[in-house]
């Protein structure tokens, strides 16, 4: 390795033209990001946000309309998939049905003309690693969804892809076996060490697999950076909103400190740290706040009034749903044993731990 | 993009660098040619002009003699005369001497004239209007007996036309050589899938050169007489002996039509919606028809009812009865063609929620009031489908009419006698085309408007519970229609085989074999040429139709609608007219194809191809993508993915599509009729000699023969499709 960086994307767009009178639909519009060495980056967002066509670019199922795509060193925009060391996951699997597990996982190394001593044991550890050494010479129309999602995965990893890319891949598994095979891919990939690109639009999964998180909506990155950097540092109300529950407050910035913006809310004064530059004095701006960062407490007392409408225990806390003038907001209580609960349908006013709070632009 | 017009501009260059090399391989070729055609003419002349006269007055009648021996070429004979110093043609024919006074005063005239009174050969760098025709003229001087003087100068206009079918064919080829260098550069330049752009310009090529052109060719056939357009084919082909052919062929299509739906309907009731025994015997006898070679019907409805028939002479002694003429021929269309309505009509039925007739019935509706107002309405728009299906199959049927009809008459056997008999392409073509409006009609409302009126999808999943719509008794009666109907078919086949060993039917029935070893090794040249052919044509069809699929699913590019729509078009097209438009099409070089294997090949390929690239693209639909994106993605090519991936997983579709181009190959008659030859013959035009000159022992031998192999065929067929079944439950799950 050595290599500084494994994927760069160089300003890609991709553009579909317009068919029978529709308009050209941006799937990605001028996209720039890069990847290093052995890291797992999340690209994440709703559906229609670009993110599955980013992966395709990269694996080179579609072309780039501008742009340029780097694997290493080398320009592969308009290499085709085959001309391309990357091996994809599909959200399907795309199992070979006509070939059992074995001869599945062995085909890229056929076609790669490995001799067949090294082929055999290649294969032997690559299902060994995945746990399935006792189904090779099942058909995969006879596994079930987790040992099908083991097969591609094996099926990709014994390329040894430069790239491994993973496009949804537990979205078809049920809840208890995603946690599982999430856990799994991350110990299989930290083992491996392999660059890897996994394309979500369950945050739960980014935030626990990634190294880095990429959002991604209508086809522009909003955001990229660590999970607890885009948790705890959203640069938008639609990045705060899509990695987890959050409660907005709008205010009136009344000046800035530093990096911290004193605003307005409710006629009292916030300070916290501001999302950008962007955030000037006498503009309007959103506080975003976190359910734990929220504190309940006698009216009057916090920045806004409001009453409970739902308490729901979770056992290790409690979700609080206030309803207040700007909406229903969600406060995290932590800890619920040896803290006040405020029983459902009683008056509380809200207030927010600035130091984890943080003032955004307006929109 | 600045790289994609780099690219463009060195392809302009090499365009243009090959274009140049390109003119000038086939401009030396031309002049190599023309330059031997010359000195050949040369030498023909000077050979010619020996056999010259030395007295000059025996000239012109010399000339008159042989004018026929210079073969495109016509002769003028001018005489100095010596008083004037000028030359008199002596020729008393007007177009001759029409031409000598409106060109004598030419330059070139002159020279000619000139050049020949000094012994010399003269031959004209210019054209001239010979009768409407470019024509050179050539001077030669015909020289007295000692040498000393000429008696007088020969002109001998030759049509400049002569080389025209050479250069027109060294025209397509050098234009054709440019179009392929084109298309190679820049698909391997510009294309990111070569293989794939290539298999898509290839089919596209085929589909153009033996699907259009050829129908193309025979429309324009009809409509230009002598280079102009004329509608006089079409005026003789709607005069009223014609049009009471379509007539004909319309009455009988919605006899059969009608007869084969009201007995396919009993038949998949009885099979769908009743307790009966014995289901699986009864669907496969009725659908055993359906692959039955042409004329085994036929054959044996003669021998049962024909004029020295079986029944009707020998055991009812009728002697005015005849078979021959519509009665037969529905009766016989009926047996052939109900299977097509009892198929489609048992999906239908089988799809029915019976939960829609258990309300009815729940409602307290009668069985048979549950029938009429809720079963039959339902499965209206499959009968009315079957209806026009079958009602296809009977106009553009031509085995059947052609040695039933009798005196009836239908277009598709008029179409034949016209080329055959007449010997009137032009005339055949218009009326098959007439055949085709109806046909393509019927095939188009089916497709298009009935098949999406329908209340039913036929998934090929029963639903899990049939309701018994049929009381006890109706229940009998229903079995006993049907068991009739069973028992005439298994006696048809049976008598075809009881013909085998009949001495003579009809007038000797004494046992013997000598019919089996008469027909054996007279036919043997026949079987042997069928099965070869159909052999070469099963994989192509396979194969083709495959990559058609593969290319028609996944793949997206300019024109796709209309290679789908062409490359299906042969589905809806009377073989009858298909065979005609081949023997137009292909009796010219570069593509000479009549009389060859491969006009008979590509045929068969042709026609079978859209029920294999249906099944094909049925199939695929099935696939999920990126099980061939997985297999891409891990570095196999496009082609690599077609050996390894799709052609093992279109496997079922892939076979049955070989085995039905086999069996329609073996059994195919109205196309093939008119493209076999002396080289390569086929077993239903023998059995159809063999019926024509009453010799239907040695008929029904090759009959039997030719139903033993293709029920062969399509056993091996099924056991090699049976063991897929676990595999196509995978492709779904």
């Amino acid at each position: 390795m050595g290599n500084s960086v494994a994927v760069t994307l160089d300003h890609v767009s991709k553009i579909y033209p317009n068919t029978k009178g529709k308009r050209d639909v941006a799937a990605v519009r001028d996209s720039s990001f890069t990847i290093e060495p052995g890291e797992l980056v999340t690209l994440l967002g709703p559906s229609g946000c670009g993110k599955t066509t980013t992966l395709r670019m990269i694996a080179g199922f579609e072309l780039p309309t501008a742009g340029k795509i780097l694997i290493g060193k080398a320009d592969v925009s308009m290499l085709p998939p085959n001309k391309r060391n990357t091996a994809t996951v599909f959200q399907s699997y795309g199992l070979f049905p006509h070939m059992n597990v074995h001869d599945n996982i062995a085909y890229g190394l056929k076609l790669r003309k490995i001799e067949n001593a090294e082929l055999e044991k290649r294969v032997s550890a690559a299902l060994a690693l995945v746990g399935l050494t006792d189904l090779a010479d099942r058909s995969p129309g006879r596994l079930s969804g987790g040992q099908q999602q083991r097969v591609a995965l094996a099926r990709s990893l014994i390329v040894e892809p430069e790239v491994l890319l993973l496009d949804e891949p537990l979205s078809n598994l049920d809840a208890l076996l995603r946690e599982q095979m999430r856990v799994e891919i991350k110990k299989i990939q930290r083992k491996l060490g392999n660059t890897t690109v996994y394309v979500t639009h369950d945050r739960v999964e980014a935030m626990s697999l990634s190294d880095r998180v990429i959002v991604m909506k209508d086809g522009l990155i909003m955001q990229m950076g660590s999970p607890s950097d885009i948790y705890e540092n959203p640069q938008s109300k639609f990045v705060a909103g899509f990695v987890g529950k959050v409660a907005f407050f709008p205010v009136d910035v009344l000046g800035i400190e530093g990096e911290n913006a004193v605003c307005l809310v409710g006629g009292k004064q916030v300070s916290a740290k501001r999302s950008s530059d962007a955030i000037v004095a006498e503009k309007k701006a959103t506080l975003m706040a976190r359910p734990e960062s929220l504190r309940l407490g006698e009216m009057g007392e916090g920045l806004i009034d409001g009453t409970v409408t739902t308490n729901i225990y979770l056992g290790s806390s409690i979700e609080s749903w206030i309803a207040t003038p700007y909406g229903e907001m969600l406060a995290q209580i932590d800890d619920p044993a040896s803290r006040t609960v405020w029983a459902e349908g009683t008056k509380v006013s809200i207030s927010v731990k600035e130091s984890l709070a943080r003032v955004l632009p307006e929109e | 993009m600045q790289s994609a017009r780099k690219k463009l501009i060195v392809f302009a260059v090499a365009f243009a660098m090959f274009a140049s090399a390109d003119f000038w391989v086939f401009s030396s070729i031309r002049s190599a040619f023309v330059g031997i055609v010359d000195r050949m003419r040369t030498n023909e002349t000077d050979l010619f002009i020996k056999t010259a006269p030395s007295d000059a007055s025996a000239l012109p009648a010399w000339i008159e003699n042989s004018a026929e021996i210079l073969g495109g070429a016509q002769l003028a004979f001018v005489a100095p005369d010596g008083a004037s110093g000028t030359y008199v043609l002596s020729s008393n024919l007007e177009r001759v001497s029409e031409f000598w006074n409106v060109n004598r005063q030419d330059s070139e005239f002159v020279q000619g004239l000139d050049s020949a009174y000094y012994f010399e050969d003269y031959t004209t760098k210019k054209q001239f209007l010979f009768d409407g025709i470019k024509t050179s003229v050539t001077f030669k001087p015909l020289i007295n007996a000692d040498g000393s003087d000429i008696n007088g100068i020969l002109l001998v206009m030759r049509t400049a036309g002569a080389n025209s079918g050479f250069d027109r064919l060294l025209l397509i080829f050098s234009i054709g050589i440019l179009i392929i260098f084109s298309i190679i550069w820049l698909v391997v330049v510009f294309a990111r899938d070569r293989v794939s752009s290539f298999a898509i310009i290839a089919i596209a090529v085929f589909a153009f050169v033996f699907i259009a052109y050829p129908l193309f060719e025979t429309v324009r056939l009809t409509v230009m007489k002598d280079g102009n357009l004329s509608l006089s084919v079409w005026k003789k082909a709607l005069e009223a002996n014609y049009l009471k052919a379509l007539s004909g062929s319309i009455l009988l299509g919605v006899l059969t039509a009608t007869t084969s739906t009201v007995i396919g309907f009993l038949f998949a009731f009885t099979v769908t919606r009743t307790s009966i025994r014995g289901k699986g015997l009864i669907s496969a006898l009725a659908t055993l028809p359906v692959i039955s070679p042409p004329f085994s019907l036929t054959l044996s409805v003669i021998l049962l009812a024909g004029n020295n028939g079986l029944i009707t002479r020998q055991l009812l002694g009728l002697s005015s009865f005849s078979i021959y003429g519509l009665f037969g021929l529905v009766i016989v269309q009926t047996i052939g063609m109900f299977p097509i309505a009892f198929m489609t009509l048992s999906g239908v039925l089988r799809a029915i929620d019976s939960t829609q007739e258990d309300a009815a019935l729940d409602l307290s509706a009668g069985r048979f009031k549950t029938f009429m107002t809720i079963t039959l309405p339902l499965a209206m728009p499959g009968v009315l489908s079957s209806w026009l299906l079958v009602f296809t199959n009977s106009l553009a049927d031509f085995a059947n009419p052609l040695l039933l009809a009798g005196s009836y008459r239908v277009l598709s056997v008029e179409a034949y006698m016209e080329v055959t008999g007449r010997n009137n392409l032009g005339g055949g073509a218009a009326l098959s085309i007439m055949l085709l409006l109806p046909t393509l009609t019927a095939f188009l409302v089916q497709r298009y408007w009935v098949s999406k009126k329908s209340f039913v999808t036929v998934t090929g999943k029963p639903s899990s519970r049939l309701t018994e719509l049929a009381s006890p008794p109706v229940r009998i009666i229903l079995a006993l229609l049907v068991g009739m109907f069973v028992a005439i078919i298994i006696g048809l086949y049976g008598t075809i085989i009881a013909g085998c060993f009949v001495r003579n039917w009809g007038i000797d029935y004494t046992f013997t074999l000598e019919n089996i070893v008469e027909a054996l090794s007279r036919g043997k040249k026949a079987i042997g040429d069928t099965v070869t052919l159909a052999a070469i044509a099963t994989p192509i069809a396979g194969i083709l139709s495959m990559i058609g699929a593969l290319i028609l699913v996944r793949k997206t590019f300019f024109g796709k609608r209309v290679l789908e729509a062409l490359l299906m078009t042969p589905f809806a097209i009377p073989g009858t007219l298909l065979g005609i438009s081949y023997i137009l099409a292909f009796n010219k070089a570069p593509l000479l194809l009549v009389g060859t294997a491969a006009i008979i090949i590509i045929n068969y390929v042709v026609r079978e191809l859209p029920v294999g690239l249906e099944g094909g693209v049925a199939n695929l639909r099935q696939v999920d993508p990126s099980i061939e994106e997985a297999a891409q993605d891990l570095g196999a090519d496009s082609l690599t993915v077609f050996r390894t991936i799709v052609l093992p997983i279109l496997r079922p579709a892939f076979i049955s599509s070989m085995s039905y181009t086999f069996v329609r190959s073996m059994t195919a008659v109205s196309a093939i009729i008119f493209l076999i030859s002396a080289k390569w013959y086929h077993l239903t035009v023998q059995i159809y000699n063999f019926s024509e000159n009453l010799r239907f022992g040695l008929a029904s031998v090759l009959s039997t023969a030719l139903i033993i192999i293709v029920f062969a065929a399509f056993g091996i067929m099924n056991i090699s499709v049976r063991d897929q079944g676990v595999m196509e439950k995978n492709i779904v799950g």
